[in-house]
């Protein structure tokens, strides 16, 4: 395999351990490397000296023409899910620029799209693939816990800790008045 | 063999093998003491090696780095064609987010009238 087609699958890889990583951790504090990895994932793969060869090339080019919507999908779908009322009240500047972005995403779509019946027997194939490969992970998923050994049942919490727990709760709940 | 069939296996093993990928992608990416990634990972690799196989057996190549190569890109290739239809179900349900009411609740209620925040 030559360095160009080496760098496709190696950016591609770092990408999708980026994404990987960025989605652990609670949703208000995710994993500080997740997204620069990423990033630096999608630089290796689509930024080289060379053109990659067959087939890496045709992957770079697909990419890179769905990157045309992609992109403006990505950031329409960021800025909606920021000014929706999901958690807090609507934030009408993000809602409206996201409605905006993807509205300019699917024009991009729509500009550049070529439907013909073989793709759509290439997406249900797709997804056929897909869901087999789904089914297997949840399968070693189910057969790997069933493996695990069952931990002994937790001793209850001693005195000490029962204290300190309670202090961690007043604490966060701001308890003003002691018994 | 039909070239129609032909596709729709190229795009199935291909699919398959690169779903897997991300699988054994996303368990190192995610590492930590709780998991215990080695059957998963098996299961995975298990899924890349045959779906690869079968592509090379219709495409008649050997099943070497070559035919995982291109039963990857294939994977690529398949995958970049369903996310349309992804991003469509998407969009309805961006549609629904943004039209919805938030229920009223009264503890966020109390904190949203704290100084300091929105």
């Amino acid at each position: 395999m030559s360095p160009w087609a080496a760098q496709v699958w190696l950016g591609m890889a770092i990408t999708i351990i980026g994404i990987s990583m960025h989605r652990t951790g609670p949703a208000f504090r995710r994993h500080p490397f997740g997204i620069p990895l990423a990033l630096l994932g999608l630089a290796v793969m689509l930024f080289r000296v060379e053109k990659p060869p067959h087939p890496e090339s045709e992957v770079v080019a697909a990419t890179m023409d769905a990157a045309m919507w992609l992109l403006p999908a990505l950031a329409g779908s960021t800025l909606v899910l920021i000014g929706a009322p999901l958690y807090w009240r609507t934030r009408l500047l993000p809602l409206l620029a996201g409605w905006a972005l993807i509205v300019v995403a699917w024009y991009q779509y729509y500009s550049i799209m070529n439907v013909a019946l073989s793709d759509a027997l290439r997406g249900v194939s797709a997804l056929l693939g897909m869901t087999l490969a789904l089914a297997v992970f949840a399968l070693c998923v189910r057969t790997a816990e069933r493996m695990t050994p069952q931990e002994p049942e937790t001793e209850p919490l001693s005195e000490k800790e029962k204290k300190y727990v309670e202090s961690v709760l007043r604490r966060h709940l701001e308890v003003a008045d002691e018994p | 063999m039909n070239p129609n069939l032909e596709l729709a296996i190229s795009a199935f093993a291909g699919s398959a093998a690169l779903t897997s990928l991300f699988v054994i992608l996303a368990l190192i990416g995610t590492l930590n003491p709780y998991h215990r990634p080695a059957i998963p990972m098996l299961g995975a690799s298990i899924v890349i090696f045959a779906s690869t196989y079968l592509f090379a057996h219709i495409v008649g190549i050997p099943a070497n780095s070559i035919a995982l190569r291109l039963t990857m890109s294939e994977g690529v290739l398949a995958l970049l064609d369903i996310i349309p239809i992804a991003f469509l179900l998407c969009t309805f349900m961006f549609l629904q987010a943004s039209l919805r009411k938030r229920p009223e609740d009264p503890l966020l209620a109390l904190l949203e009238s704290e100084p300091g925040s929105e």
